[in-house]
């Protein structure tokens, strides 16, 4: 199969979610001749428009390029261009290795399973960032199945004092749900970059996937903003577990449930969220993970379940958050023996240094 | 653990489709309960009662397949999905109002349902009724 033919193969599936935006965003996917494959979304040229070309990539080669026009926030704009061109490119080198090999319907069934994946893989961070003073660690792991899990740690752009930190699962299963994920990770992104707070970034999150699309694919996400100076870690949730606040002063692990938690994401108009924060003391922890975790099954068919997850973080309180996130890992992987994971499974730490008690040398 | 479900006619003021599921909604049998409610729908059942009062556990991809349930009673063809985008876009259901709809009544969802329910507002698209009879009633 040629690298064009699969590209025009594929399209329908990536550019569907443009299709008729009401947002004023054209998206365009171009061969290297610059031929107009696809097209999805519709610009009034009276509109002062912003355009952003975006080269895909395959296998180390050019195979073509997104061009998106709108009249939004140039930096949407760029998120969902880029966000598309890593897609179109994933699907290209994995069509080409697996898909025009494929004949029958199981190894077509396969050779999705392995596209989702990479399109999921090339979506989650796997170091997170250098922050002074806190230490993060985290940990992901794909279902066979691919279940749409994602993360996201990072700076928002000039707010040298803050940290993001976003978690989310994609509801549902598969290529779509992968896609979806691949999607709703650069509009989150772009949306923190401009949000004041993280309520503000989940809602404006939550109108463009309603907006651009309906389906009965949802997201849950948490979305929190450490403010690294003072501590304070602010958090806006929607629909999605809970995170588990560590204290360093003995005191036991709590859910940081919220009186304004909100449904998922791209199911409804309004989300309703409030924010909520708590102050991190100086070795204090904040436990982030998906449903995974908690829903994963052991042999008997019972689940690891939230009071588990409590009593191993009780049991590895005061360590590194790596230490944590291993604890919680560890844990769950002897719980589930030899059972296939039926979902991904995401944890992110963040810990704040403890005082470094000053040695009288 | 898996999921059985059985299938009741009940003459009310209409005829309702009682629905009972027994055991786990999750990602390894959530289409399998679409593709059941879909061929209920072929066969003309249009008000459905489900019976979540054995349903032990839901998982998230178990909220696709409640979604999915409500706009295959409301007329809707249910998304694929499997089948991307461009069938997830064709369909033009709007959730995004929130509004309650009257086809799909739930019954007596266990704590741990009901605050899958809860914690992703999918309550906010059911009617849940404390038993049978009052969700019989409601049509």
């Amino acid at each position: 199969m040629s690298l064009a033919g699969s590209v025009a193969d594929r399209l329908g599936a990536i550019v569907g979610p443009f299709g008729a935006s009401p947002s004023g965003v054209s998206i365009a996917i171009e061969d290297v001749d610059g031929r107009v494959l696809a097209s999805a979304g519709v610009v009034s040229t009276t509109d002062d428009l912003a355009e952003v070309r975006h080269e895909i990539a395959a296998g180390g080669e050019v195979v073509g390029r997104v061009v998106g026009r709108g009249a939004v926030d140039r930096s949407i704009i760029e998120a969902i261009v880029g966000s598309v061109a890593a897609g179109v490119g994933a699907v290209v080198e994995v069509s080409v290795e697996r898909l025009g090999a494929a004949d029958d319907n199981s190894h077509r069934i396969e050779a999705e399973l392995a596209l989702g994946r990479r399109i999921q893989r090339s979506f989650v961070p796997l170091i997170p960032p250098d922050v002074a003073g806190y230490e993060i660690a985290s940990h992901y792991e794909a279902a066979r199945e691919v279940g749409g899990d994602f993360f996201d740690v990072f700076r928002p752009q000039g707010r040298a004092g803050r940290l993001a930190i976003v978690i989310g699962d994609v509801t549902g299963k598969g290529i779509a749900a992968a896609l979806l994920m691949a999607f709703a990770r650069p509009l989150l992104h772009a949306a923190i970059d401009h949000a004041p707070s993280p309520v503000i970034a989940l809602d404006r999150t939550n109108r463009i996937l309603v907006e651009e699309r309906r389906s009965s694919l949802f997201i849950t996400a948490l979305c929190a903003y450490v403010e690294l100076r003072s501590g304070v870690l602010r958090l806006a949730n929607a629909g999605h577990e809970p995170p588990l606040v560590v204290p360093a002063d003995g005191r036991p692990p709590w859910w940081l449930e919220l009186d304004g938690a909100g449904p998922l994401l791209g199911a409804f108009a309004n989300l309703d969220l409030r924010e909520c924060s708590v102050q991190m003391a100086p070795g204090d922890l904040v436990l982030l993970y998906t449903d995974g975790v908690t829903d994963a099954r052991a042999a008997s068919g019972e689940r690891f379940g939230d009071d588990r997850l409590v009593s191993i973080v009780e049991a590895a309180r005061g360590g590194s958050a790596a230490g944590m996130v291993d604890a919680v890992c560890d844990a769950y992987h002897r719980f589930q023996g030899e059972m296939p994971a039926a979902d991904d499974v995401t944890i992110v730490a963040i810990r704040r240094n403890p005082k470094r008690a000053r040695s009288g040398r | 653990m898996a999921l059985t479900t059985s299938v009741e006619e009940v003459a009310g003021r209409v005829p309702i489709t009682v629905v009972s599921l027994d055991g786990e909604l999750d990602a390894s049998n959530f289409e399998r309960l679409i593709d059941e409610v879909r061929g209920l729908y072929d066969a003309g059942s249009r008000q459905l009662v489900l019976d979540l009062s054995a349903l032990s556990f839901l998982a998230s991809s178990g909220l696709v397949a409640l979604h999915s349930i409500v706009r295959i009673m409301h007329g809707e063809p249910p998304p694929d999905p499997d089948s991307g985008w461009d069938a997830l876009h064709s369909l033009g259901l709007d959730v995004s109002s929130g509004a309650t709809q009257a086809e799909v009544q739930l019954v007596g969802p266990q704590p741990a349902v009901a605050r899958v329910l809860q914690r992703t507002g999918l309550d906010r698209l059911f009617h849940v009724h404390p038993d049978r009879a009052t969700a019989i009633g409601a049509f």
